[in-house]
């Protein structure tokens, strides 16, 4: 038996290959009447962490990433079938490549690469 | 061998960033108006940090996550937030402050007023945040940081009454200005406490890769680095007292602090002062500006690490590179460091209730220290430390007021 | 009819009984594996005060349990109203936790 907030929540993520993907900075569940709640996903994400706090500041978020034109499928949702295991972090059974996770990272980096010494 | 090396090491560069704007501020007023009898403070504060820092470095050490990650799994990002939020203020402000500390060197040594020496301080900061790794930075740090023994040489050499300094260590009730003493009491707790060494040192036992294995070295580290860093806030405070004390000196500006090398260093007085205090300042600067990127990143589930190539981490680097910016941007208002530090100080003060009790919980949690809980002793003080600081929260704004 | 409910906005919220009792608040979900699903089989709901529920109570570092809490299954939570859960049995029949 797993103590989902304690244990998943605002836990580190990596990928297939190892790579840090950020934090479990949400997490959704599916909710039909008659039948127990479902794990349905994983959201990792500044907007997310921004509704934790409050709907307003969630929505600022968003707005910002809409500005830097870094909000296409952020924040990340990832499905809890992709989850390959839990201990100590959250192993996914996906490549970071595959979600929209790293996007303000890649931007940065842009920026970042320019400059001597990046490397 | 190499262990006991890299140990020295670390024990020896503790100075480096120890000393620094907030220290020398206090340690010079304490002892310019009470003479020795806040020695006590200094030592009690050193104690308190040390303890502190000791426990991060184990939560480091066998969870391999820094205080602000293990805040963040623990407790969760609501709880987070509020100490998160504090601790960036401060450390914008502290940086401000250290910024214009190392830059009233530079004036000190060259004429031109401080406001002209930010920017520069500034870029070069952010150069060695650069092009630096940890060991340069910390070793680098520490190694320059050694002029502030300067200090310790210039206590020793003014002869004190070893009987008088000994009576220091003893917590005692001033004769004159209640409400100032204890106004610097606690400013020196504040100074010496920062919220940001605690998670620097943690953020250190990551890149270093301390694991169980290394508990003796974060011991050590953490009691005789920190003890060794204490010496040198002991030292300006026995000089300032002997050179300044008996005319019950308030000093008012760095320039008039100089004056207490006098005696010792002669002609070389405001020079070495000026070097004590620009490397020391310096120093410190480096660190809080890469400890903004530490806990942003850390928090916030970033790739982080001063030894990884930049590209990789580059929310990391605009991380510290923002706070950088802010804060020259500010001290290049020219605001007086002292005042800066004062009120940071106090901000330190307030939310240390906020930042002890996760320790007290973390370290009692086996997820996160394993078989290395605190014991009932342990846990004691921590409680009768949280009970102290959060009394102190309470008083600090009155007491700079009233004291300040 | 299926929708989706953020664990944030639910942990933490008050829990009531039928008769409109305050319970306690909703502290935890436990999830167990169901072929390649997690299902939420038990929550924990916990009576326990603001500080011991950071876990900073002084029993905790004294090393005593948590007061209090029971164990509700999954069929025994209502939450049609994700802002207002209420249990579906009497306290009765919960288990202590």
């Amino acid at each position: 038996m797993m103590d989902v907030a304690r244990d998943v929540l605002d836990t580190r993520v990596v990928d297939r290959n190892g790579r840090e993907m950020g934090r479990v900075d949400g997490i959704l569940l599916d909710h039909q009447t008659g039948r127990p709640l479902r794990l349905s996903a994983i959201v990792i994400g500044p907007a997310a962490l921004g509704d934790r706090l409050h709907p307003a500041v969630g929505r600022i978020v968003r707005r910002i990433e809409q500005r830097f034109g870094l909000d296409r499928n952020r924040p990340a949702l990832i499905d809890f079938a992709d989850v390959d295991s839990i201990d100590d972090k959250v192993r996914l059974r996906l490549t970071i490549g595959e979600t929209a996770v790293d996007a303000v990272e890649q931007r940065l980096r842009a920026w970042v690469s320019r400059l001597p010494g990046a490397q | 061998m190499r262990k006991i090396f890299n140990l020295a090491l670390g024990i020896v560069t503790s100075i480096g960033g120890f000393v620094e704007v907030g220290s020398i501020s206090t340690s010079v007023q304490a002892g310019a108006e009470f003479g020795f009898s806040l020695l006590w403070a200094v030592a009690a504060a050193t104690l308190f940090l040390a303890a502190l820092a000791e426990m991060a470095g184990r939560v480091a050490a066998v969870s391999r996550q820094s205080m602000a990650a293990a805040v963040r799994e623990r407790f969760g990002f609501h709880f987070q937030i509020v100490p998160l939020s504090a601790e960036l203020v401060i450390d914008t402000l502290l940086l401000t402050a250290e910024l214009g500390g190392a830059a009233i060197a530079v004036k000190m040594l060259t004429g031109i007023d401080f406001e002209w020496w930010v920017l520069p301080v500034g870029v070069l900061g952010w150069l060695v945040l650069w092009f630096g790794n940890f060991s340069v930075i910390e070793d680098g740090i520490g190694l320059l940081g050694m002029v502030t023994l300067s200090f310790v040489v210039a206590a020793w050499r003014l002869h004190p009454d070893p009987g008088q300094v000994v009576r220091g260590f003893a917590p005692s009730v001033p004769h004159h200005d209640v409400t100032r003493y204890a106004f610097l009491t606690v400013s020196i707790v504040g100074a010496t406490v920062s919220p940001y060494l605690l998670n620097f040192y943690s953020s250190g036992a990551i890149e270093e890769k301390w694991s169980q294995q290394d508990l003796w070295i974060n011991r050590s580290t953490a009691w005789l680095g920190m003890g060794f860093g204490s010496t040198v806030a002991m030292g300006c405070l026995v000089t300032a007292a002997i050179v300044f004390g008996p005319q019950h000196l308030k000093v008012e500006s760095y320039e008039q602090a100089a004056q207490m090398f006098v005696p010792v260093y002669g002609r070389w007085a405001v020079a070495l002062f000026a070097v004590s205090l620009g490397i020391g300042c310096f120093g410190a600067a480096v660190e809080i500006a890469l400890n903004a990127g530490y806990v942003l990143g850390q928090s916030l589930g970033w790739t982080w690490g001063i030894d990884r190539k930049r590209r990789d981490v580059s929310r990391f680097v605009t991380a510290f590179s923002v706070v950088l910016v802010l804060a020259v941007a500010i001290a290049a208002l020219g605001f007086d460091p002292l005042r800066v530090t004062l009120i940071s100080t106090a901000l330190t003060v307030v939310i240390m209730p906020l930042v002890v009790l996760p320790f007290l919980v973390l370290v009692n949690d086996e997820e996160y220290v394993g078989r290395h809980t605190s014991g009932p002793f342990g846990n004691g003080i921590l409680a009768t430390l949280t009970i102290l600081g959060a009394l102190m929260a309470i008083v600090v704004i009155p007491l700079e007021v009233f004291g300040g | 009819m299926s929708a989706l409910l953020r664990l944030d906005r639910l942990i933490g919220r008050a829990v009531h009984t039928a008769n409109n009792r305050r319970l306690g608040r909703l502290e935890e979900f436990r999830a167990t594996r169901r072929g390649k699903d997690w299902i939420i089989s038990e929550y924990v709901v916990g009576t326990a005060g603001l500080l011991e529920r950071l876990g900073l109570g002084v029993r905790l570092i004294l090393g005593f349990k948590r007061p209090g809490g029971y164990i509700v299954r999954w069929d025994q939570l209502d939450l049609s109203d994700p802002d207002r859960p209420r249990l579906t049995c009497s306290v009765e029949d919960l288990r202590r936790g």
